[in-house]
């Protein structure tokens, strides 16, 4: 107040409200953002800070998701990799008995006839490995509403990814932001590596040739199976196309091998984003504890004092002192 | 020469007039902590000579003591004027931010209760569907989460709504209440009128008055102008609220007819009629003149700007978000197909349609899930198969592409969640300016009311000095008075007795 103003006992009265209630004014605010522990409680308290809140708790949500999406991928090359690791081993197993047929001058027919049943039985046991599911669903069997990806009963047993007519019959996972629209066509997976395929064709890795144009596993195991009862002659061309089917699926494997590793890769890439985003939104948000309680203190100080110098301002006049 | 008993008159006036002040410095002390109340000082002016000189007769006196000229009452009509004006615009900020902070609250942002936050979720159920098409689980969790948003959306809507009735409510009330108020300063003004002409004491009357005047000026940001023999004249934009004695008297409007079309005899009806947000503006009139009212200061203004722009700005922005949704999801959705192989359906609809009107029709309020059955979430790809014409049906199937697609909307830079972010910001920005304002128009105000006070408040320790003042020059008096009686009774007891 200046000092070419009249000044009256009301005014001072009025004057020392004010400033206790400006200190009482921020005395709550400071109070309030200690119990809640958010710097930011309403738009208004700082639009940017808004924003970047609002973007963080996107992306993290986001995130968080994704950790889902590449669990769940994981799951299915997991599924993959074993099913492929087995029906290495027994195929494996095949191509030993085939050898072992193929040397006629000690193998008697009956012996043959017993080694196509063992052949016979791994077939079987084949075609359970090729309908391999994960959370109900036939792993080689892509995007197929049905619950097998080779229909044992058919002969030989018929793959639907083969004959699918869908757009991509691959399965896919989303691991990350694309900035890519979506074609107005239709869904593609975005070329920024945003979008990861977790299947494999069964009727590609279950064959001669890696293109899926070969000749399929179960067809080749069902006349290796013949070859050995009759025409053992055969048995040398079979061999060739078993170890062409076998590198097929090794070479699968080491595909599905790379994929997993850059899952894992992502995956810890995502729990270091996750992390790094929970610091950045409580940075954001949440208040700087010692420095509001130091503020806290302060106003407290600030605020007492203002009531003491009121409690002796306001209370002298003239009258105290006439007789 | 004077006369003999000339100082004894002298000696009277100035008992009267010191006694006079002693009266008024109670009434000031009286009334040191009365709201409003204006200091009050008799002027004294020392009674003197004729003026005009005659021939015949001479005055050579030393004077006819005191007299007590006028009662001045202490206030400054300009910084009246001006404290109008600024407590007309703080009242406007005030209540334009306690509208804005209602909508904050409303709006609850940041948060996990936002609009955005159940719209994160909404696009991670679309993952999950991606995750696992042929689970009817995450697809009815999809639909439940797309519940979830629409009913936020319908949430902060109705918020928006309830508040705009309660405004419109409370303007009726203002309005009521400016009404009476300003019927009341025309009758004070008629008094103080009157008082004046007769030459009577008319200052608790005028205190009376400024208050109510202040009043007017909180509620409807009125200004004044000094009208004829003290009377004031009240004006809410340019308009003659009060004049001399006469006032007038404004209504409100909800029914947004034109002016032309308004009927004239039109009286201030509360604001129930079946008005609401997107109703259309409410209008401040004058009653029986039929034209707007230029309120635009003051409670009541700023209360009409919420009602005819923020609150329907807010809404028309939501409307937006809400057609932008559903007309983003619908054409995605309606890409795929569904675990029968169906065309994906309208998720986003209006609740009020029962046809399928277009994505654009479907308003904040009205934005609803368009099918329950978790079957019909189009989560794959159309694949058309020639074997079974017509198409659709498509190959069913446990594609997950339109999934994806729809999942992908989440980051996209012109999408529903970077618009509303946009928003927010916006509305944040304005929320922010307003509070800022209003602590600066505060000070502004507080100023203001500190040179009013400084002007017109009771200084007690002034008014201590001026009751010492009175009470010893009334004691002079009283001593002068008894100066002269002892004077006249030696004149007249004492002398002539010479040799008695």
């Amino acid at each position: 107040m200046s000092g070419a103003f009249r000044i009256t006992q009301r005014s001072v009265g009025q004057q020392v409200l004010i400033n206790l209630q400006g200190n009482l004014d921020t005395l709550g605010r400071i109070q309030d953002k200690l119990s809640s522990g958010k710097e930011l409680s309403k738009p208004s308290d700082s639009p940017t800070g808004t924003v970047e809140s609002m973007q963080l708790r996107g992306s993290m949500r986001r995130e968080q998701q994704y950790a889902r999406n590449l669990s769940d991928g994981l799951g299915w090359l997991n599924t993959i990799d074993s099913a492929l690791t087995t029906s290495s081993t027994q195929l494996q197993r095949v191509r030993d008995l085939v050898v072992q047929g193929s040397s006629t001058g000690s193998q008697d027919p009956n012996a043959r006839a017993a080694i196509a049943l063992e052949v016979n039985a791994i077939k079987q046991s084949l075609i359970g490995v090729a309908n391999t599911q994960y959370v109900d669903r036939p792993v080689f069997g892509g995007t197929t509403a049905g619950a097998v990806a080779y229909d044992a009963t058919a002969t030989p047993p018929a793959s639907p990814w083969a004959t699918a007519t869908q757009a991509n019959p691959e399965v896919y996972r989303t691991v990350g932001d694309s900035q890519i629209p979506t074609p107005a066509s239709g869904w593609t997976p975005p070329p920024d590596g945003s979008v990861v395929s977790v299947s494999v064709a069964g009727h590609k890795v279950f064959n001669t040739k890696s293109d899926g144009s070969g000749t399929d596993l179960f067809t080749l195991l069902d006349r290796i199976s013949a070859d050995l009862t009759g025409n053992t002659n055969g048995l040398s061309q079979d061999l060739g196309d078993l170890d062409a089917a076998m590198k097929n699926i090794t070479g699968t494997l080491a595909d599905v091998g790379a994929r997993t590793n850059r899952l894992e890769q992502m995956q810890q890439n995502n729990a270091s984003r996750v992390q790094s985003l929970t610091s950045q939104l409580s940075e954001v948000e949440d208040i700087d504890l010692p420095k509001t309680l130091m503020e806290l203190s302060m106003r407290q100080t600030a605020y007492q004092a203002a009531l003491g110098a009121a409690s002796r301002v306001v209370t002298p006049s003239l009258i105290d002192f006439l007789r | 020469m004077g006369s003999t008993f000339g100082s004894l008159s002298t000696a009277l006036t100035a008992l009267y007039a010191q006694r006079r002040g002693l009266d008024v410095t109670g009434q000031n002390i009286a009334n040191a902590n009365t709201d409003g109340y204006s200091r009050q000082r008799v002027d004294l002016q020392a009674v003197g000579a004729p003026t005009t000189p005659s021939i015949w007769s001479k005055y050579d006196g030393s004077g006819g003591g005191v007299n007590v000229s006028a009662l001045e009452r202490i206030r400054d009509a300009f910084l009246e004027v001006r404290a109008q004006v600024e407590h007309g615009n703080l009242n406007s900020l005030q209540t334009q931010k306690s509208t804005l902070a209602t909508v904050e609250q409303t709006l609850s942002e940041p948060g996990d209760q936002g609009l955005q936050a159940q719209l994160a979720e909404f696009w991670s159920a679309w993952h999950d569907v991606a995750n696992n098409p042929g689970d009817i689980a995450a697809r009815s969790q999809l639909l439940q989460r797309a519940t979830t948003v629409a009913s936020s959306f319908n949430r902060v809507y109705t918020g928006l709504d309830a508040q705009w009735t309660n405004q419109a409510q409370q303007l009726s009330t203002m309005v009521d209440d400016v009404n009476a108020t300003a019927a009341r300063v025309a009758d004070l003004n008629q008094a103080i009128m009157r008082g004046n002409q007769a030459g009577t004491p008319t200052a608790e009357l005028e205190d009376q008055r400024d208050s109510l005047i202040m009043h007017l000026s909180d509620m409807a940001g009125a200004t004044t102008r000094a009208g004829h023999d003290g009377g004031i004249d009240v004006y809410i934009g340019g308009t003659a609220l009060v004049a001399g004695s006469t006032s007038a008297r404004l209504a409100v409007d909800p029914s947004n007819a034109s002016p032309n079309a308004r009927a004239d005899s039109l009286t201030n009806a509360v604001a129930n009629s079946a008005s609401s947000l997107g109703s259309g503006g409410v209008h401040v009139v004058w009653e029986g003149r039929g034209y707007d009212a230029a309120l635009s200061g003051g409670q009541a203004g700023a209360t009409l700007m919420a009602l005819n722009s923020t609150l329907p700005g807010i809404a028309t922005q939501l409307n937006t978000l809400a057609q932008q949704l559903a007309t983003a999801v619908n054409d995605q959705h309606a890409k795929g197909a569904d675990l029968d192989g169906n065309r994906g359906t309208a998720l986003f609809v209006d609740s009020t349609s029962s046809t399928s009107p277009p994505s654009t029709a479907v308003t904040a309020k009205t934005i609803s899930v368009g099918f329950t059955d978790p079957r019909m979430v189009a989560a794959a790809a159309q694949v058309a198969n020639p074997a079974v014409p017509p198409i659709p049906p498509f190959v069913p199937s446990l594609d997950n592409g339109n999934a994806n697609a729809l999942a992908a909307l989440a980051t996209s830079a012109t999408g529903v969640d970077a618009v509303y972010r946009k928003f927010i910001v916006d509305f944040a920005v304005q929320s922010q300016t307003v509070s800022q304002r209003v602590d600066i128009q505060a000070a502004t105000a507080t100023n203001v009311d500190s040179a009013r006070e400084a002007q017109a408040g009771v200084n007690l320790d002034e008014e201590m000095v001026n009751m010492m003042q009175f009470q010893h020059a009334y004691e002079g008096a009283s001593r002068l008075m008894n100066a002269i009686d002892s004077t006249l009774d030696t004149l007249i007891n004492r002398t002539g007795l010479v040799g008695r």
